[in-house]
């Protein structure tokens, strides 16, 4: 025993140490080398998570249920393990979005939530009250045990007797911690704001608490025994009847009651609101993270190494009794005659529970200014010049409030509880957060009244399985309701609900409540819809790592408040210096403009700072309020101005009102009028829409090498809209186009290419891009716009449409480029009709009906154009009939042309040349000349028949050998002659021959394209067919024979056309 | 490469999560549940006060694990953006 004035100073001392920490580390870190960037601190204070509970609980546990101390603890290390994902994101997101609880959380998460954060800020409430309440009475009660008071009757009183009876220790110490809790947490309003003092502290609680207990645990398992295995040994022989406390899966521990103490520590460990606090709005780096999730593991293991041992050790002193086990920790080093060692173990467990209530009433008092207190407030629509100074004195109130809370829970409940089993009570409320918690983090789906309604019937079956029975076993309530049921009704007895028996009250609690919960939670989360806001504000918490999404530019306000005023409202509830810092820091990187006022277009933005910096004051939901109602009574609205851009910039897919601006284009260039009016249209929609001072679209001309205007709209400036521009990269135009990658500025003040910039500040132009408009890969020409007004008009979003937009001008383009080829090409077609027309006028079209002969020509060119030609002259008295067959090689023009010389040499020279080699060999001449420089040559064949003779005079100039049938002999005959090919010689002797012919004879005259006509397997129709197909139609007239021939070619070939021009004359001797 | 690294990592991560959720609950610890003693001390005891630091060692691996690789992609991308 101590004297109590010497406990009382040393714990003095002990408080004023950790104060100079605190205020040390608050002054690191306005030097701005905070110690919080000290990862072994931020590791430590996690270990605030080991409250009294552990230090003076874990040992009394493992002497009376053994191994059931040790879920708490291995639940943790495991849940660690995921922290790099879990914990990391959550940090994320609460940094992001300004969060300061874990109400503050969870109510930002579904749609910013008034009620959700009200709801979960009174369960934190009723959840926290357990475990104060425990911490309470472990330091009343081991404050009693290591002093002497003075008087044994009076006991505390004997300090001041002239304190009322009902100020105990334990009242002591509650306004002791309560006073911590202000000084340490409550100096400042700002709760994003990191409590640097308060951490530290925390942290050095922690150390002190482990070094304590690690002395404790050393000073019994080697100063009292002889190690691990002598305790044990001792134990055993002593008392074989207790082995069970080493097992599991007995009465007092059966493995279903190990697996809910494990979830539960699981969940407590992130949701218990102060492990939430410090391990999230503490936190000062994510790399800490990567530490913590060890040594935080590693703290545990060593502070539960000796729990054993001392708790076997105490069994042993004790003979058995296990009464007094929760406070073994104390009382051997005391009866072992070790004061010293016992004040240390006390100023451990005094930090043990100090830590725990100091970061919990601070926490819990932020959540019920934010979220119980703020929105009555706002309610009532008080008035006042500044709510600062009442604010913080509310949060100053509510932490001493809150600690009371719990002493009040101690004074009315606590003795019936071991340690351990209050601060259960407390786990499974905390464990109420995760189905909400962790599903609005992965699940975008997730909505806003299934997370009310799952954490309301969740907390509702914590109250009734969990928190009755403690209510009956304190002798609140009759016990009766546990036997019978409320209302007799054995089926809602409280311990065995819906009659589930055989599990440990944990257990059952667990199940019934996270049942309903979960299930509600799924199911509705499942079949109702969100709002709009509501998705906004999933999206930003389930992709925290995805790409931040700015909701700029979204509306306007219509009689928007000034700077001043927003200040003046921020120093209303945040005091007049903070407002003004946060002022600062707000416009320190923005342009104002030269009447000292934002554009028109920071005013929402200025407006969201201004909530996020209030939500960082008082929460998210009261910030939105605030906001809100200030605007509504000022007449203020949001307005929709730039509604396209709002939307676009939001959406990640494309929102309706980007995809109706590019479909409209489409709609435009898919009518496909007149290019001009489609680009016109097109920049028209776009200056519409988007309000930009001036659109312009300009191609490339390609002789000049420099950008044209095409199209423009807008503003009309000779110098700016209107006139060309040279390619190179000393213009933003130049580059954009030269790069192939649209070129955005969003603010004209700053620009780094000086030939444009004189051009851009001259016209006043704040914001333009230009996009190239690019076909097939290759850019074509720029479309450009221009904003005098706006700057940072180009999101992401934005420019992703532009460059679309500039995609369909290209489009357009193209269509056009398309079309004029194809109005080309139909001339050109036209022309070649015509051609075609007047070579069909030159051959022979209808033949006279001759006593001698009867005769039959057919020319079939295989395009518009053909090279083949056939002639019938008469000559006068029908003295001699020539015949010509002639085939130009190519079937274009050219040939054309030469076919028609051919023709006009022929029927001009036929009076002066008689005979058939005369005619071949001047012909010969004349295309020397002609063809020399051309490509072309021809092949003929010429004829004369004397029908007073029946003589067949030929000549032939390279081309296929007439067929000859005799119907007399019945014989086929192939006429040929020696002759080159004209144009390839100038004096060329062509042989010439002739031949009988008698009444009935055929005579066929064609060109290759009939002997080379082709079938699908390569062959050709061949002279051999021809031959026999004169040979059988020797009953026919000589137009039969062709459409015969020509009928069999297309059945041979399979085609209706023909590959080549196909030229066939057929001659008959009728006498 | 690395990015098949990180998320060969992630698998074993994975993989030592489940391992660990099973190697702390029934039926897994029944193995030990037993009165055999190893230095006197009761042989559950000894297994979770044994497999626990090595449950950190595992998490403490891991993070250097990661640790490693986010230098070298730290150094990767550095080189990408120099050259």
């Amino acid at each position: 025993m101590i004297s109590a004035k010497i406990v009382l100073i040393v714990s003095l001392v002990y408080f004023a140490f950790l104060f100079f920490v605190a205020y040390y580390a608050d002054y690191r870190r306005q030097q701005g080398r905070s110690l919080l960037a000290n990862s072994y601190i931020y590791s430590l204070s996690i270990a605030v998570y080991c409250t009294s509970w552990t230090f003076y609980g874990s040992v009394g546990r493992a002497a009376t249920s053994g191994l059931e101390f040790l879920p708490v603890y291995i639940g943790p290390t495991l849940i660690a393990f995921t922290w790099w994902f879990l914990l990391r994101k959550i940090i994320r997101i609460s940094k992001q979005q300004n969060i300061v609880s874990i109400a503050d959380f969870l109510s930002s998460r579904y749609d910013r939530s008034a009620i959700l954060g009200a709801i979960v800020t009174l369960f934190a409430i009723f959840g926290i009250m357990p475990y104060i309440a425990l911490q309470l009475k472990a330091i009343a009660f081991t404050l009693d045990l290591v002093s002497t008071p003075l008087d044994p009757v009076l006991g505390f009183h004997s300090f001041a007797p002239k304190l009322p009876p009902y100020v105990d220790t334990a009242f002591i110490v509650t306004l002791v911690l309560g006073l911590f809790g202000v000084l340490f947490g409550a100096r400042h309003l700002d709760s994003s704001e990191r409590h640097e003092g308060l951490v530290t502290a925390v942290a050095l609680e922690s150390l002190v608490k482990l070094v304590a207990f690690l002395a404790v645990g050393i000073f019994v398992t080697y100063g009292m025994f002889d190690g691990f295995s002598d305790i044990f040994q001792r134990f055993f022989e002593q008392f074989p009847e207790r082995r069970d406390l080493f097992r599991l899966g007995t009465q007092q521990t059966p493995y279903t009651k190990w697996f809910t103490l494990i979830v539960l520590s699981m969940m407590a460990i992130m949701l218990l609101p102060r492990q939430f606090h410090i391990m999230v709005i503490e936190n000062s780096d994510e790399e800490h993270i990567k530490k913590a999730m060890w040594r935080f593991p590693a703290y545990l293991f060593l502070i539960n190494l000796f729990v054993i041992p001392i708790a076997i050790g105490g069994l042993i002193l004790n003979g058995g009794d296990s009464s007094q086990a929760d406070y073994f920790v104390l009382t051997i080093p005391l009866s072992a005659g070790h004061p010293w060692l016992a004040m240390l173990v006390f100023i451990g467990g005094f930090s043990a529970s100090a830590g725990m209530v100091m970061v919990s009433s601070v926490t819990i008092s932020t959540m019920i200014l934010n979220h119980l207190i703020m929105p009555i407030i706002l309610k009532m629509k008080l008035e006042a010049d500044n709510y600062a100074g009442i604010l913080i004195n509310i949060k100053r109130l509510g932490i001493v409030g809150v600690v009371f809370l719990g002493y009040l829970y101690f004074k009315i409940i606590g003795d019936s509880y071991a340690l351990v089993n209050m601060g259960l009570i407390s786990f499974m409320a905390a464990t109420q957060f995760a189905p909400s918690f962790i599903g609005g983090l992965y699940w975008r789906r997730a909505n806003r009244k299934a997370a009310t309604i799952g954490l309301s019937l969740g907390f509702f079956m914590w109250f009734y399985t969990l928190l009755i029975p403690s209510f009956v076993r304190s002798g609140w309530i009759d016990s009766d309701i546990l036997q019978n049921g409320p209302y007799g009704i054995t089926l809602l007895r409280p311990l065995e609900l819906f009659g589930l028996q055989g599990f440990d009250i944990y257990t059952h609690s667990l199940f019934w409540s996270l049942f309903f919960n979960l299930a509600s939670y799924l199911a509705l989360s499942f079949f109702l819809k969100q709002s709009e806001t509501e998705r906004i504000q999933a999206t930003k918490f389930v992709d925290a790592y995805g790409r931040k999404v700015k909701p700029t530019q979204l509306k306007r306000i219509s009689k928007a408040p000034t700077i001043m005023e927003f200040v003046e409202l921020m120093s209303k509830f945040i005091g007049e210096k903070p407002a003004h810092q946060a002022i600062s820091n707000y416009l320190g990187d923005r342009e104002i403009d030269a009447r000292g006022s934002l554009a028109d277009h920071e005013i929402p933005n200025l407006k969201s700072y201004t909530e996020r910096t209030l939500a960082g004051y008082v929460g998210a939901a009261p910030a939105r309020i605030i906001l809100e109602n200030y605007l509504s009574t000022r007449g203020s609205k949001m307005e929709d101005v730039f509604d396209i851009f709002g939307s676009v910039t939001i959406s990640h897919a494309a929102s309706r009102e980007q995809l109706s601006v590019l479909y409209e284009a489409s709609q435009i260039v898919s009518r496909g009028t007149d290019l001009q009016k489609t680009l016109d249209d097109i920049l028209g929609l776009l200056a519409q829409q988007f309000k930009f001072d001036l659109c312009v679209i300009r191609f490339l001309d390609e002789e000049n090498m420099t950008l044209v205007v095409k199209s423009q709209r807008g503003m009309s400036s000779e110098h700016f809209g209107q006139s060309e521009r040279n390619l190179n990269m000393d213009t933003y135009i130049g580059q954009a186009f030269l790069s192939n990658v649209t070129s955005v500025i969003n603010d004209t003040d700053f620009l780094d290419k000086a030939s444009s910039a004189q051009i851009i500040h001259r016209e006043g132009i704040t914001s333009f891009a230009h996009a190239p408009i690019i076909v097939e890969g290759e850019p074509v020409g720029v479309l450009s716009a221009f904003s005098r007004v706006v700057k940072g008009i180009f999101t992401d979003e934005f420019v992703a449409l532009f460059e679309n937009l500039a995609g369909q001008v290209g489009i357009a383009w193209r269509n056009d480029k398309q079309l004029q080829e194809l109005l080309k090409v139909r001339e050109q077609e036209y022309e070649m009709q015509i051609a075609k027309d007047i070579q069909m006028g030159l051959l022979p079209t209808n033949i006279p009906e001759m006593e001698e002969i009867a005769l039959a020509g057919l020319c079939v060119p295989a395009h518009q154009i053909g090279g083949d030609y056939y002639d019938f002259i008469r000559r006068d008295n029908s003295i001699a009939y020539d015949l010509i067959i002639a085939d130009v090689s190519g079937h274009n023009i050219a040939s054309a042309l030469i076919m028609a010389e051919a023709r006009t040499f022929i029927h001009s020279q036929v009076e002066g040349l008689e005979n058939p080699a005369d005619m071949v060999f001047a012909l010969n001449r004349f295309f020397f000349k002609n063809l020399e420089c051309s490509e072309l040559f021809i092949t003929m064949f010429y004829l004369q028949y004397r029908p007073l003779e029946h003589k067949l005079t030929y000549t032939n100039a390279g081309h296929n050998s007439p067929l000859v049938w005799r119907v007399d002999e019945q014989r086929l005959d192939k006429l040929d002659a020696e002759g080159l090919i004209f144009g390839i010689k100038k004096d060329v002797e062509f042989e010439q021959k002739s031949t009988q012919l008698q009444a009935e004879d055929l005579l066929l005259l064609y060109t290759d394209g009939i002997i080379e006509a082709e079938n699908n397997q390569g062959e050709f129709f061949g002279i051999e067919r021809l031959g026999k197909l004169l040979q059988e139609s020797e009953a026919m007239t000589p137009q039969e024979i062709i459409d015969k021939i020509l009928d069999q070619v297309r059945i041979f070939t399979g085609l209706r056309h023909f590959n080549d021009d196909i030229t066939l004359v057929v001659m008959k001797i009728l006498r | 490469m690395s990015k098949q690294r990180a998320n060969s990592t992630r698998e074993a991560w994975v993989v030592c999560l489940i391992l660990g959720m099973i190697m702390i609950n029934f039926p897994f610890i029944h193995i030990f549940n037993n009165d055999r003693m190893l230095f006197d001390i009761p042989i559950l005891v000894l297994y979770f006060f044994i497999g626990w630091p090595a449950s950190i060692w595992v998490t403490r691996f891991f993070m250097k694990k990661i640790d490693q690789m986010e230098e070298e992609n730290e150094d990767n991308s550095e080189g990408r953006g120099s050259s």
